[in-house]
């Protein structure tokens, strides 16, 4: 990346990648006193191209080098795929895998929503408190993910056609056990984090994010409806069982990086309110429809698209007849909200001490935008 | 004359009298010395008793010993406190119970670690800073009375205005520090600190100013006497309040972190530091935590005031004030996980709209109580 020039009495400051809160990732900014002046993004650290190693894999072997796109949630990523997969092959999904996807993926978004509230927590200066009671917290989704897949973190559950195995044997009573634990849990969080009086201090009012702004430069997720637009895919473009789901699109009014942070949370909720369901109404029958691993669906665009956790992830496969796709083209939700990002400090005046809370607002995974 | 005899005469005198002059010196140091070694215990004794306070009080209480003993225990408990906050059990294996070598241990990791020293910095100031930062609120800690007769430096009559005068020189350390380093995020951090300061220092010397007036004087150990039968955080309630805020923005704890703010400006004006240096000035945030807080009990929690135990009243006063201490020491680390950090212009406006109005206030009240004549 070439250097932007600098304007005469600015400081440009180099934020990251060596340093404590920014990730894998260089931030520029012009800093005029405290003020910010200008935000660049540098984005490209962790460029791995899955999407080039996805073209020499064929689609079964695809789902476990595209889920490592997001480790916190890669039931939502992977799903994606398979979708697209499921589309090109022309499969059919039973019934009960479709709840269990759901089930599994919702798990994924609290696991990921907390790790974000952690993150943004310790970027206004709690002492990593908050982020070590999300932990603890988030080990209770994960045993449960160790239970079902065999794995913590990159489950590879999904496989075109289904699931790869049916729910162990009182699975359901241990997810209605962990929501109440959780439940708990989230209204002692919510009294004492984010209901704070200095945690809404360094929150409220910080990168407002009005939703015409949010619409003209694309903005998705959580970051959207932070700013009062009701757009969730889920809703929208029904997938897997969220057709049967009752839960509702959050949104928030104030539009700044508190109400980002709120949708969030009570994300969360409406996530545990779905588990619950889908443990007391998951419906009977198969998890799998078999599908060769040699397949080799015909030529074709298809397009697929979910709600994960950071936003709207769009995947469009290209297939050639061949056994390995002949070109994935991945619209990953971080890197459209860093374009958001790098516009905020125009929208609204944001200072030097408000970028750690605005950027973790925005919940961005480097590993995502770079791919 | 024998010529010979004379030559004889003459050798004589420049050869064997220095001879016997040497063996006088000889004998009379070696007498000397035997003296001396022979009354050794006896002259060290008298010594010792003499000026067995000072020496106790410069090299134990409120001198060395306990400046150094008590920033390890701190950093220990803060780091098994705060653990216990979050779920955690903290230094658990280095030194076989509860982790008590470990600080030991870093502290050795530091000294033995290489120091950096960035290029093109100014390396005079770079180096000597982070000498001179900790001996500044050290030498204000030995203005503090921890007994009637327990004071290491008693200036008598000018105690206040001196430790403010010493604790003043304390922010353009780090000043100077972040200058030097020649860099963006120390520079930010010492112009935080500047800022700071500033809006902290001034209403505490304005609360300081109505303890004195309420108790006509600018001696510590009259201001501790005036508070054997009230605690003055009753009377001075308001400054009471400021003052204890003050405590946490002097010492830069957790709300108030913000010219070390981690996730925003990396350790601001330490961020250079390597090695022994950074142990300097890590040590030195305890040091001035203490100083200040040894002062916050002076005027406002009775100082070293409390029942006299088994007799023993400067022991006891000693152990009043240590235990004082311990609690507030041990408050100030629970914000630490608590509160998060306060942003600059919040802190600012902290300081100048709500801190220095209530100090003015708390003095104008204070004035027209004295002039009433209520105290």
């Amino acid at each position: 990346m070439s250097e932007p020039e600098i304007v005469p009495d600015i400081m440009r400051i180099s934020w990251g990648p060596q340093h404590p809160m920014s990730g894998q990732t260089r931030i520029l900014l012009d800093l005029d006193g405290e003020k910010v002046h200008r935000i660049i993004a540098d984005l490209g650290f962790t460029h791995r191209g899955i999407e080039k190693i996805l073209e020499n894999r064929t689609f079964l072997q695809g789902i476990v080098p595209i889920e490592r796109m997001v480790m916190a949630d890669t039931p939502n990523i992977g799903i994606c795929y398979i979708k697209a997969i499921e589309e090109a092959m022309g499969v059919e999904v039973p019934e009960r895998a479709n709840w269990i996807r759901s089930l599994v993926c919702e798990m994924a978004r609290i696991n990921s929503h907390l790790y974000a509230f952690g993150l943004q927590a310790e970027s206004t200066g709690y002492f990593p408190a908050v982020f070590l009671w999300t932990t603890v917290d988030r080990a209770w989704i994960l045993q449960l993910f160790a239970e079902l897949t065999g794995a913590r973190w990159s489950l590879n559950f999904f496989l075109p056609g289904g699931v790869y195995k049916d729910l162990p044997e009182g699975f359901e009573n241990k997810v209605i056990e962990g929501v109440h634990y959780l439940r708990r849990r989230f209204q002692k969080y919510w009294d004492a984090m984010v209901e704070n009086y200095t945690f809404e201090m360094r929150c409220d009012d910080v990168a407002i994010l009005k939703p015409e702004d949010a619409i003209r430069l694309g903005a998705t997720g959580p970051v959207l409806r932070g700013s009062r637009v009701a757009i969730d895919v889920r809703k929208d473009e029904p997938y897997a069982a969220y057709r049967d789901l009752d839960f509702e699109v959050i949104t928030e009014d104030a539009c700044d990086s508190m109400a980002r942070t709120k949708v969030r949370f009570r994300e969360i909720v409406q996530s545990l309110n779905m588990m619950e369901q889908i443990a007391k109404e998951i419906p009977d029958g198969p998890v799998r429809t078999r599908v060769p691993f040699f397949a080799r669906p015909k030529a074709g665009e298809y397009l697929s698209r979910v709600e994960t956790a950071r936003g709207e992830l769009g995947v469009h496969l290209f297939t050639d007849g061949g056994m390995n796709p002949y070109r994935v083209k991945i619209n990953s939700p971080t890197l459209r909200n860093m374009y958001v990002f790098e516009r905020l400090a125009e929208l609204d005046e944001i200072l030097m001490a408000d970028i750690p809370v605005v950027i973790n607002s925005i919940d961005p995974w480097y590993l995502d935008s770079d791919r | 004359m024998n010529p010979v005899l004379s030559v004889w005469n003459l050798i004589a005198t420049y050869v064997f009298l220095p001879t016997d002059l040497i063996i006088q010196w000889v004998s009379d140091f070696f007498n000397t010395t035997m003296d001396i070694l022979l009354h050794l215990p006896q002259y060290a004794m008298e010594f010792l008793t003499v000026n067995a306070k000072p020496i106790l009080q410069i090299t134990i209480l409120p001198g060395l010993a306990w400046v150094i003993v008590y920033a390890i225990i701190a950093v220990w408990f803060e780091r098994k406190f705060l653990a216990r906050a979050m779920l955690r059990v903290g230094p658990y294996y280095c030194g076989g119970k509860a982790g008590w070598l470990q600080l030991i241990a870093d502290f050795m990791k530091l000294f033995f670690k290489e120091i950096i020293i960035p290029r093109d910095v100014n390396w005079l100031f770079f180096l000597a800073m982070p000498v001179l930062l900790p001996s500044v609120p050290a030498l204000a800690v030995i203005l503090i009375p921890f007994d009637t007769h327990w004071v290491l430096w008693d200036v008598g009559g000018i105690g206040l205005p001196i430790f403010f005068a010493i604790a003043g020189i304390a922010p353009l350390i780090p000043i100077f520090t972040g200058w030097a380093s020649k860099n963006k995020y120390t520079f930010i951090g010492a112009w935080r600190v500047a800022y700071m300061y500033i809006s902290a220092e001034i209403p505490m010397v304005i609360c300081g100013a109505a303890v004195a007036i309420m108790t006509g004087s600018f001696n510590l150990v009259e201001i501790v006497k005036a508070q054997q039968n009230m605690w003055f955080f009753v009377p001075q309630f308001i400054g009471f309040v400021v003052f204890f805020l003050g405590v946490f923005i002097q010492s830069e704890r957790t709300p108030f972190d913000i010219p070390g703010a981690e996730t925003e400006i990396v350790l601001g004006w330490r961020t250079e530091y390597s090695g022994v240096l950074y142990g300097f000035v890590m040590f030195t945030e305890y040091v001035m935590l203490q100083a200040w807080a040894l002062l916050f009990l002076t005027l406002y929690m009775g100082g070293y005031n409390g029942p006299v135990l088994f007799g023993a009243a400067t022991a006891s006063h000693i152990f009043w004030m240590v235990l004082k201490f311990v609690t507030l020491v041990t408050l100030v680390i629970l914000c630490r996980c608590v509160f998060p950090r306060l942003r600059m212009d919040q802190m600012l406006k902290l300081g100048w709209y709500y801190l220095t109005p209530l100090a003015i206030l708390n003095l104008i009240v204070t004035l027209a109580l004295k002039l009433m004549g209520v105290f």
